[in-house]
């Protein structure tokens, strides 16, 4: 019984580690990306993925009780919490923005985006073959 | 058989009380982001995240103390952060749309009512 603890220990230390070096990605990320919609990307990422894993770990560490009902349910909220806040500052930097063209490229309608994904891949795609 | 639990347990602290400093020092660094942010977005992303790692920290802090009723603090914070972040986003998209009219107004004058396309654009929450 006392290997199977150990074991415990190994996988949910591996876990934790690696929520740790996700939350670590994220604040490269955030400082190293110039504005907020690129910044908000590496921001989301902690939000879902990096808490996931380490309470993982952390759920693997206390057994099989109600604090392990808790810490799932405190991720699936995330889940489903964590998009829509994005979507709304995304929304906030958006709307407030005067002069977001200097920082990305805004399409009027959805089909010019999509013919020039077209065209992008249909280029790709000769320049391969060739 | 006694002793190996001990060490475990030590191991187990040990670990805890490491995870809590590595958090503690990253909770910093999200604190300069959210001084430094130049736009209002900036700041709301970096409070968010900083919300995120204090609700690790509190699910660290529940198995170190072993407490389980931390962790019924850790599910209400992400609650309040959640609603934090709606709130403000909606509460600053209405006060900029506000302004926004007011300067479209001072501007115009009495020229009659050519803010239409304005209301089209920013209207529509």
């Amino acid at each position: 019984m006392e290997i199977l603890e150990w074991v415990k220990l190994a996988v949910g230390g591996a876990l934790l580690l690696c929520g740790l070096i996700i939350f670590l990605i994220e604040l490269y990320g955030i400082f190293h990306f110039r504005y907020v919609l690129n910044r908000m990307h590496a921001a989301a990422m902690g939000d879902t993925l990096g808490i996931s894993v380490s309470l993982v770990g952390l759920m693997i560490f206390s057994g099989l009780n109600f604090t392990t009902l808790k810490m799932m349910l405190i991720v699936v909220f995330l889940w489903i919490a964590s998009p829509v806040s994005s979507h709304l500052l995304a929304r906030l930097e958006f709307t407030t923005n005067e002069n977001l063209k200097n920082h990305c490229k805004i399409y009027k309608n959805l089909a010019d985006l999509e013919n020039e994904i077209k065209e992008e891949r249909g280029e790709e795609a000769g320049g391969e073959e060739k | 058989m006694s002793e190996g639990i001990s060490t475990l347990d030590k191991i187990y602290q040990g670990m805890y009380i490491a995870v809590l400093v590595i958090l503690a020092v990253m909770l910093f660094a999200c604190l300069i982001r959210a001084v430094r942010g130049p736009r209002i977005a900036d700041r709301i992303v970096a409070v968010n995240m900083m919300g995120t790692m204090v609700m690790v920290m509190i699910a660290v802090l529940s198995l170190l103390l072993k407490e389980g009723f931390l962790v019924d603090i850790c599910l209400i914070y992400a609650l309040v952060s959640f609603l934090a972040v709606t709130v403000i986003s909606k509460v600053y998209i209405g006060v900029y749309a506000e302004k926004r009219q007011a300067v479209k107004q001072g501007a115009e004058g009495d020229n009659g009512e050519g803010n239409k396309e304005g209301d089209d654009l920013h209207g529509n929450s």
